[in-house]
């Protein structure tokens, strides 16, 4: 396409000459014989070229020049006039004129500076183009910083070896900032990737892979997240990294939970339901029949039967609503050494069993302390059992053991320390090991029992401290007040919210 | 001659009722309260049907069953499982019947009529 030159001259015929000159060399020219012209030219249109004399009707169109060559650098200026018009010119333009000509033109000098002023145009031009194309960029990247920090999830982009290059605020603040560091080390703890990594997967295949996790934070806390994959691409369609946005669907998991431990449990107390609904229809058989017969002997065991029953399923109802709404532990002074004999009672058939020796270490006089004892021995007798179970798996020792000692800590803390000496839990094993169903036996195990030992551990007022190492054993140190905290011991019923 | 019934099962309150229970129908029974004790019992009485429970502990129906199975005399002595496990239809199919817990006591009783009169 031609350049457009506006072409100032206040001699007609020069003007015209010099425009049938410049049309054979292509350019498109237009002549402005006033100020009054030139003012409209500028308006109507945007010019590549302004040529000529600027100072034309004492300067008036000069000031409206001068701003258009700061405004718009795609517009040249090639000055030429009488000397004194120059010398003015060259006063107001300085630099922002391309060159200045004395006249009479020279035409080699003209061609040359109309090449030069075409040249500066389009480099002006393409710069213009850059420009704006560069503040559309940082406006969009802006944007998208934006969005990926203020997304409520853990947003991490990671290269092949899964190593992370870039982060978002909420995985900064709740993971640490660890650009560089390997993804199965900051989220789960580990040595080594996990199994069916979504991340290598999606590296692999190019698709978006999903999986549900458990991670933990910076803090020590465990969250559940779901987790998606999506891959980065080079401009050649090669997967240069992959995004992992996973989302924090914790309380909906603890809520999930709830549901279904409630479910389970009126699962497994159906069973007994139906029993005692049975044996309450017995009591009325015999009661009616009974006394038919005027038989007092049947009467009365029935009448008895029929009392016992009504109780039992009373308690029941009573204890699935109490689950229902928050647990109830009933507590009530209990001798230390009366606790560590039923729970030896329960776990020595099994340790005899796998060959695992059980040994007990107790103080001198322990003492009593207060305890929801159905709850708090079923909790113990649970981590001895997974003690003797992690001997049972074990094949590399000749002998196992597992002890349970008792120690009396300052501020009426009893500590009970169950070590074993079997098959040990790596970090991450370790870390999930109170996560309702997550369990290392496979189908050996529900993942149900030390979530909820852990749980009646919390409730009493303790906490559960673990050690291990793989292959060499676990040491679980839980550590009680002897009086839980808020407990009512006149009546012995205390309620404790989950 | 009165018809004989072995009921096994680990609730006492449960054995006490169907023992009343037959009994005042004119049946002569006996009452085991585990599988071991149940197949001591079957050998020694003889009776002409069984109620068997499904879960006890230390020992599970369908085993005693197998047993039982094993014993020329008890092979053909037909058996109602009587359990609140559910899908107990199921675990014993060569059972006669499988009744719920909590049964119909009418329903039981011509369950057993039908079988052994």
């Amino acid at each position: 396409m031609a350049e457009t030159v506006l072409l100032m001259d206040s001699d007609r015929e020069h003007g015209e000459a010099i425009r049938t000159y410049l049309q054979r060399h292509q350019y498109d020219v237009t002549v402005a014989g006033d100020a009054q012209e030139i003012l409209e030219r500028l308006e109507d249109q945007k010019w590549n070229i302004l040529l000529g004399d600027p100072m034309i009707d004492e300067a008036a169109a000069a000031g409206r020049i001068a701003d258009l060559l700061k405004e718009n650098a795609t517009t040249q200026l090639i000055v030429f006039g009488t000397r004194d018009h120059v010398d003015r010119a060259m006063d107001l333009f300085a630099m922002d004129a391309v060159a200045y000509l004395d006249l009479p033109i020279n035409s080699k000098a003209l061609m040359l500076d109309m090449a030069r002023a075409r040249n500066h145009s389009l480099k002006n031009r393409k710069i213009c183009r850059y420009v704006q194309r560069l503040t559309d960029l940082h406006t969009a990247r802006n944007h998208f910083l934006q969005l990926f920090d203020s997304v409520p999830c853990f947003i991490s982009v990671q290269d092949r070896n899964l190593r992370i290059t870039a982060i978002n605020k909420w995985f900064k603040q709740h993971f640490g900032n660890y650009v560089g560091g390997y993804c199965y080390q900051i989220y789960k703890h580990r040595s080594s990737p996990c199994e069916n990594c979504p991340v290598i997967q999606t590296f692999e295949d190019g698709r978006v892979h999903s999986t549900e996790e458990v991670v933990t934070a910076l803090s020590g806390r465990q969250y559940h997240v779901l987790t998606y994959t999506a891959p980065i691409m080079d401009e050649k369609d090669e997967i240069t990294q992959v995004m992992e946005i996973s989302t924090n669907i914790t309380q909906i998991r603890q809520l999930q939970n709830h549901l279904t431990s409630l479910g389970l449990m009126l699962g497994s107390m159906s069973h007994g339901v139906k029993g005692m609904l049975t044996a309450l229809d017995g009591g009325i058989y015999q009661l009616e029949t009974g006394l038919k017969k005027q038989d007092e002997a049947r009467v009365s065991g029935a009448f008895e039967q029929v009392k016992l029953m009504t109780d039992k399923i009373r308690d029941m109802v009573l204890e699935i609503l109490n689950y229902a709404r928050s647990r109830q532990m009933q507590y009530a002074p209990v001798p230390v050494v009366e606790i560590v004999e039923h729970v030896m009672k329960s776990v020595r058939p099994a340790a005899s069993k796998n060959n695992v020796l059980c040994e007990v270490f107790l103080p001198d006089s322990p003492g009593i302390m207060e305890i929801d004892s159905v709850w708090m021995e079923s909790a113990l007798v649970n981590f001895l059992e997974n003690a003797v179970d992690a001997c049972a798996y074990d094949h590399e020792k000749s002998v196992h053991r597992v002890s349970l000692t008792v120690t009396i800590e300052p501020e009426e803390i009893i500590c009970f320390c169950i070590q074993d000496n079997g098959i040990g839990m790596d970090q991450e094993t370790r870390e999930k090991m109170f996560t309702l169903f997550f369990t290392s036996k496979g189908s050996r195990g529900t993942g149900l029992g030390l979530f909820i030992a852990h749980r009646v551990i919390q409730q009493h007022g303790g906490t559960v401290h673990v050690t291990s190492a793989l292959n060499q054993g676990t040491e679980l140190t839980i550590r009680l007040p002897r009086k839980p905290p808020g407990s009512v011991c006149e009546n012995g019923v205390s309620p404790l919210t989950p | 001659m009165s018809k004989k019934i072995l009921v096994i099962d680990d609730d006492p309150n449960i054995l006490d009722y169907l023992s009343a229970l037959f009994t005042d129908n004119g049946y002569d029974t006996q009452v085991a309260h585990n599988a071991a004790k149940g197949l001591e019992k079957a050998r020694r009485f003889l009776p002409d049907l069984i109620t068997l429970d499904i879960e006890m502990p230390g020992e599970w129906g369908p085993r005693f069953y197998r047993q039982m199975m094993q014993v020329k005399e008890l092979k053909n002595t037909p058996v109602i499982v009587i359990s609140g496990l559910s899908g107990n239809e199921h675990a014993i199919p060569k059972a006669i019947a499988a009744v719920k817990k909590p049964f119909d006591r009418e329903e039981l009783l011509r369950i057993v009529k039908e079988a052994i009169g």
